[in-house]
């Protein structure tokens, strides 16, 4: 029988979700570095941890592609040839950031700004509209172990945690006992709004089902009877006016309500339009109750690039760098955007994978130009980048910080060694930096 | 069979989720992604067996995927592909000038095809390269 050195490291933040769970525990074999166990994690960041494992979708070696095959080659031609790209463009992309921790991300921008690009993360194509709308006209907010403690009506609207965030409920939101919800579930209400009867709103107490693109007529018809106006009208976006009347009196009559909102809100026909009513919504609700409300953030450090996109540049996402200083238009200088107008002459992707996010008139000019990929394993976008730059994966492989949805900072933990060649994303980001600096003679 | 009048939806499902952590390129993203769950009431018209492939049509493009039946029904109407590669093929690239594209609410048509072949990752976005 092989007796396996093994060690678990316990309070393991999860690098998979906005929900940022931080009580996993990985074991972890010592001598070849590999997980071999997870416990506490849903199913995603379960795989998550597996595939970072040495395996055939894995790269471990510098890449650069020669005559339609890849070639492995040392870190310094692998950055010298992607300085060169990244300085010969006049309009580089720089697009990802959200999958990796604060540091890398802080490098980034230092990168973007160097080389006069467009540097955007994928808020760009999930809470953008969530940033324009905050921006617009604020946002009455919480953290997760307020809501926990407090909260004891729930809304999701336009997401659904079963699948995107399998442990929010029982986390934050709905099944955990809360200091003044002991009871749990028993102590919360719960109201899923969505056109679809999703597992989320299958063990709702209530579910809204609204018609698709319709959400914000739904929103104002709400603000509406709230403040006493009456309809002439029997259904707004598919909804009877009379349940519409009744849901105004649960949410009047609640401690403390929450609403999270998803995809369902901004990626609709009405975008961050749907986001300001929403959280007028939740403002005027203040005049009964408690009431909040969180963006149910995807990717686990998401909230972390814009964090740090904001305070080294002012702006969240979507910023050009052309004229020398940082300008923000979403729209004009949002990724998905400026690949339709075919503006962009070369990309770098940070831990992401646009090849498989953007609609594909996006990927197409995407393609069209040299592309750089910093990602671990193969997908759609790295496979047919010109050069692919291996990192260790930051929250398994390397410390670092990121921000929770609710915009909580939390350390991620190293469980364990990277394999191959692999560099952190901040180390690649930094030499990359020091690189572009020499050839500029900066 | 063809099905008009439905409006798309893309959406996130826990099986997309998995196969996107490391398997993005395996046949494991297909099953997961490459997938248009019917309303039953709808696939019902559309008078084919489960998993036949079936071609989804919008302003935007086409695809063609396997069909199912939700288990997030009844949304009479509605159909939706997990967010991936094969969704965004026939999503509105348009952001309304916010930069973020219309993913969800797209008019679509479907059109039952068993002979069709449903590509992987790979050869999909391989499409969208130009020689």
């Amino acid at each position: 029988m092989v007796v396996k050195e093994i060690k678990t490291i316990t309070d393991v933040v999860c690098p998979f979700c906005g929900t940022l769970c931080d009580d996993l525990e990985v074991d972890v074999d010592v001598k070849e570095q590999k997980v071999i166990e997870v416990r506490n994690g849903c199913q995603i960041g379960t795989k998550k941890y597996f595939s970072s494992n040495p395996s055939e979708h894995r790269y471990e070696k510098p890449l650069i592609r020669d005559n339609g095959s890849y070639k492995e080659v040392s870190w310094d031609e692998a950055l010298d040839k992607a300085a060169d790209i990244l300085i010969q463009a006049k309009r580089p992309l720089l697009y990802g950031f959200s999958s990796t921790e604060c540091e890398a991300q802080g490098k980034g921008v230092e990168l973007g700004e160097m080389l006069g690009g467009i540097l955007d993360n994928t808020a760009s194509v999930c809470h953008g509209p969530s940033l324009l709308a905050i921006q617009d006209v604020g946002a009455p907010t919480s953290t997760l172990g307020e809501y926990k403690n407090r909260a004891d009506l729930i809304i999701f609207w336009g997401c659904n945690p079963v699948h995107a965030h399998p442990r929010h409920l029982g986390r934050y939101s709905e099944f955990v006992r809360g200091y003044f919800r002991k009871d749990g579930r028993n102590d919360r209400y719960l109201i899923v709004v969505d056109p679809r009867n999703t597992h989320t709103a299958q063990i709702a107490d209530l579910h809204i089902q609204v018609n698709p693109n319709e959400d914000y007529e739904l929103v104002n018809t709400i603000r509406a009877i709230l403040r006493g106006v009456e309809l002439d009208i029997d259904a707004v976006s598919g909804v009877p006016i009379e349940d519409i009347k009744k849901l105004v009196e649960t949410l009047k009559s609640c401690n403390f309500g929450v609403l999270f909102f998803g995809m369902g809100l901004t990626q609709t026909l009405s975008h961050h339009r749907n986001i300001d009513a929403a959280i007028c919504l939740v403002r005027e609700l203040n005049d009964h109750t408690k009431f909040c409300l969180t963006p149910m953030r995807g990717h686990y450090n998401v909230a972390g690039a814009n964090q740090v996109f904001t305070w080294q540049t002012g702006y969240a996402y979507s910023i050009d760098f052309s004229k020398g200083y940082a300008r923000y238009n979403p729209g004009e200088f949002s990724s998905v955007d400026v690949l339709i107008k075919d503006e962009i002459d070369a990309s770098l992707i940070v831990a992401s994978d646009p090849a498989s996010n953007f609609p594909a008139a996006a990927v197409r000019n995407m393609f069209k130009h040299p592309l750089i990929s910093i990602e671990p394993h193969h997908t759609p976008t790295s496979i047919n980048a010109d050069i692919i730059l291996p990192p260790a994966i930051a929250g398994i492989e390397c410390e670092g910080t990121a921000y929770r949805m609710d915009s909580v900072p939390l350390r991620l933990r190293k469980v364990k060694e990277a394999p191959g060649e692999c560099l952190t994303d901040k180390e690649i980001l930094e030499r990359l930096v020091e690189i572009v600096k020499k050839k500029k003679g900066e | 069979m063809v099905l008009n009048s439905l409006i798309l939806i893309t959406c996130r499902t826990i099986n997309q989720g998995v196969a996107l952590e490391g398997g993005k390129v395996s046949r494991e993203n297909v099953r997961a992604c490459a997938l248009c769950a019917f309303d039953k009431e709808d696939f019902k018209k559309l008078d084919c067996l489960v998993g036949t492939p079936v071609k989804v049509i919008t302003d935007f493009g086409e695809v063609m995927v396997y069909s199912t039946i939700s288990d997030e029904g009844p949304h009479p109407g509605i159909i939706s592909i997990p967010m991936g590669p094969w969704a965004n093929q026939v999503v509105n690239p348009d952001s309304q000038s916010c930069g973020t594209p219309t993913y969800k609410g797209m008019d679509a048509r479907v059109e039952a095809i068993p002979s069709g072949k449903v590509l992987d990752a790979v050869d999909l976005i391989k499409l969208l390269k130009v020689a």
